[in-house]
């Protein structure tokens, strides 16, 4: 079986190297060859996958015979194999017409090819020098991917701000290798981790403790590649690159954040306190990328940002514990996210040849924000809206694990899972439709199959990637906190969703709580959030004044 | 006699002020080849210096100041044009760092380290030489866009300048590993910086020279045996350093 996980990165590679040595010859044609070698990738992917599964085979390890180059077989890296190669031959297909009419397009195929194995070679590192080679080689293929029009300075300008952005990323992680290698004496992960558990205590030079230090740097490490705040900015600006190496990165790259995470999961359940601090930071990316989502006026641009939320509920996700559902959420993210940016690249071509707009109903509701007018009563739909996906989400989770209540994480998703399903209802609910009670039945018949489905996929992968029901529950148990707390925390976020809904429901009917006594604090915060909170003219500022420190020294010191 | 030799290495494991010795001394050499060999032979002496004062290093204080240099050159390396000063710029700022190395492994680990930190300063000067050839200078920011109308030679400044800025799978990658993974928290945080500013001063002289819309001198792209030669070589460079490292 480990023979087959070799492949998984050597195809691509060998894909690359021959669409190089062969784009003189072939032309365009290589594009074929290229897409002909991703599809035996995915082949072999899903082999090894269901091969895992069919005979039950325990973590699999295998090295090259060296110190380090090893791949480990396991379910998080096999699963992730598959959800690559699958996300990489899609772009790939649409890459071949969509990049036809553009200059370097073998070029493209061979980074495209090479990124490929690197992200295929990050999932199945099996020791960390091979996971820090992939991790770094991510980055500077990404900043060639983005940078694909070499002519273009926006284009190198933002594919710039993404890799020093990687690079930042790139070296916590590094730090984290090397602490972790100084402790234990092992570069190899399943003895590394068999070590950790013998003896989660041990602690660094500086008398800090080894686990908590290198889940802080493996932290510092997903946020930047999966764009947490205030490391964020470099996301929305990459849609200068092509559209296939959006939707790669959107639906592929920015999910590394959540798979390193999981990877390193036997020192996160050492761990409390970066848990919590994992926690945080998702939320605040969470709000923040879906805040400034709803001010854009590009649709690749409120993509991005909207990628940047769905960033943050994943390493919200894995500070609640929950690390198997981030890793679920990322590959549905990954999926739709995926289709809907080579979607949004069709559509913007389709718009620029046939200008026109078309004034549907499901037009003017989703941008002109106009709903149309329902016979439904309001206060019946509020309540409806209320209940009946708490009831859902609630039975949904009670029938697969019965304790499920006794983890404080699980008790926040499913908050956060019925505040997100109040909202669909009311998005939906006032679409135009001849038979408004219809509508909202099918509505809450899809909703209904989409939670209960989600709920037992999402346990039966947790079942899959995490198999000792011991580990589960001290993960879990790492990422709670006291009960007083905890209870304070839920109740006060649910004054503050009431409070959101009241005001939500006032300004439907022109009236405010307080007036216009918070009409220039209102100002001021539209301007921060039109500004996208200034944090990357900050990151500018400091950037010129480095510079010019620097020109100025190596004046001083005639440039000796 | 110690303390002598540690300063006599201090010119030669470049120690800021000391370093502008070997800045100068670059600067001032015309032939290519020695230029090469200045910086392949220069570290190595001071590493013999090194040997000679007696291994392992116990003093804090050049450990210190070779990080500070490093750092201070990887600085001022942000905003150098010249491909000749880069690649002098950061000779410095890699060879300081072997005080750090030092302290943690014997001559032979340290020759080789030097080397390894070596190759793509050496590289960067040959290139440096085929920019003159076509250009009359190597100055980033003078010719733009070589992507479009050079791309044998772009592809081959982008290479070596990715192994200048340490990525992988380039010898200085698994050198400054090797160095990280037998030091202190204390030294790694300015070695990683270091490496940051590398990083960063490399994706400008990028910017500088490969990148953006074409300008300058129309000019012929780097012959095609030139260029397999040059392949090759990096090529040996990177399975030798594989192999070396155990992978």
């Amino acid at each position: 079986m480990i023979h087959s996980q070799w492949l998984i990165p050597l195809l691509p590679i060998a894909s690359a190297v021959l669409v190089h040595l062969l784009a003189g010859r072939l032309g365009k044609r290589v594009a074929k060859l290229s897409v002909a070698v991703s599809t035996l990738t995915v082949v072999v992917a899903l082999y090894s996958l269901i091969g895992y599964i069919t005979t039950q085979s325990n973590p699999y390890w295998a090295s090259l015979g060296g110190s380090w180059g090893s791949l480990i077989l396991d379910p998080l890296s096999s699963i992730m194999s598959l959800v690559v190669a699958g996300i990489s031959l899609i772009v790939h297909i649409y890459s071949v017409r969509y990049m036809a009419e553009e200059p370097g397009y073998p070029r493209f195929f061979m980074l495209l090819d090479l990124m490929t194995a690197s992200i295929l070679l990050m999932v199945s590192a099996g020791d960390l020098i091979t996971l820090l080679v992939a991790w770094h080689l991510v980055g500077v293929l990404l900043y060639f991917l983005l940078g694909q029009n070499t002519e273009s300075w926006p284009s190198q300008r933002y594919a710039f701000w993404t890799f020093i952005t990687y690079r930042i990323g790139d070296l916590p992680l590094v730090l984290a290798a090397v602490l972790l290698y100084q402790a234990y004496g092992a570069l190899d992960f399943p003895t590394l981790f068999a070590r950790i558990a013998e003896n989660p205590d041990a602690t660094s030079v500086l008398g800090l403790p080894v686990t908590a230090t290198v889940a802080l740097m493996v932290a510092f490490s997903a946020f930047a590649k999966s764009a947490q705040f205030p490391l964020h900015t470099w996301l929305p600006y990459t849609m200068e690159g092509p559209t296939p190496v959006s939707a790669l990165m959107h639906a592929g790259i920015v999910n590394a954040g959540g798979f390193i995470i999981n990877r390193f999961a036997p020192v996160f359940v050492h761990s409390d306190g970066v848990l919590h601090l994992l926690f945080i930071v998702g939320l605040i990316t969470a709000l923040i990328g879906s805040v400034l989502m709803l001010t854009q006026n590009d649709i690749k641009k409120s993509l991005g940002y909207s990628t940047m939320g769905q960033m943050g509920f994943m390493v919200m996700e894995c500070g609640l514990g929950a690390f198997s559902l981030a890793v679920f959420h990322l590959i549905a993210h990954g999926l739709f996210k995926g289709t809907m940016f080579l979607g949004s690249g069709s559509m913007i071509g389709e718009a620029r040849q046939h200008d026109g707009v078309p004034h549907n109903p499901l037009y003017t509701f989703l941008v002109e924000r106009k709903s149309a007018s329902t016979k439904l009563p309001w206060l019946i739909i509020g309540v409806v809206t209320l209940v009946v996906p708490l009831a859902i989400l609630v039975l949904a989770h009670w029938v697969v694990a019965a304790d499920f209540f006794q983890k404080q994480g699980a008790i926040v998703l499913l908050f956060f899972g019925w505040i997100t399903g109040v909202q669909v209802l009311f998005a939906t609910h006032r679409l135009d439709a001849s038979n408004p009670i219809r509508m909202m039945m099918l509505i809450l018949l899809s909703f209904t199959l989409i939670v209960v489905g989600y709920t037992f996929i999402g346990h039966a992968f947790e079942n899959f990637l995490y198999p000792d029901e011991a580990f589960r529950n001290a993960i879990y148990h790492t990422a709670g906190i006291d009960a007083l707390t905890f209870d304070g925390l839920v109740v006060l976020l649910a004054l503050i969703v009431i409070g959101g809904w009241i005001s939500s429901y006032l300004t439907t009917r022109d009236e405010s709580l307080f007036g216009n006594r918070f009409g220039n604090l209102q100002l001021t915060l539209y301007s921060l959030i039109s500004r996208e909170f200034y944090v990357a003219d900050l990151y500018d500022r400091m950037a010129h004044t480095l510079l010019d420190v620097s020109k100025r020294l190596n004046v001083w010191l005639r440039w000796y | 006699m110690n303390s002598l030799l540690l300063l006599m290495a201090g010119f030669f494991l470049p120690l800021f002020p000391l370093s502008i010795v070997f800045n100068a001394l670059l600067s001032r050499l015309c032939h290519p080849v020695l230029r090469v060999m200045l910086i392949l032979v220069w570290p190595q002496i001071g590493v013999l210096l090194l040997a000679a004062s007696g291994l392992p290093l116990s003093s804090d204080f050049f450990l210190g100041w070779g990080l500070l240099t490093a750092l201070f050159y990887a600085w001022r390396l942000l905003t150098v044009r010249d491909l000749g000063q880069w690649a002098a710029m950061l000779a410095t700022s890699a060879w300081a760092m072997t005080w750090a190395a030092a302290t943690a492994n014997d001559s032979h680990s340290l020759h080789a380290f030097v080397l390894w930190l070596s190759v793509a300063p050496a590289l960067l000067i040959l290139i440096g030489v085929a920019l003159k050839k076509r250009f009359g200078a190597a100055y980033a920011g003078l010719v733009l866009g070589l992507a479009r109308d050079l791309p044998r030679l772009s592809a081959l400044i982008v290479i070596v300048v990715l192994a200048a800025m340490a990525l992988p799978l380039f010898p200085a990658f698994f050198a400054l590993l090797q160095l990280l993974m037998h030091t202190s928290i204390g030294v790694a945080i300015p070695v990683l910086l270091t490496w940051l500013l590398w990083s960063w001063s490399g994706t400008r002289l990028l910017n500088g020279l490969v990148f953006g819309p074409r300008s300058g001198a129309i000019a012929d792209d780097l012959d095609l045996r030139l260029t397999w030669a040059f392949t090759g070589l990096i090529a040996a460079i990177v399975l030798l350093n594989l192999i070396w490292t155990g992978a």
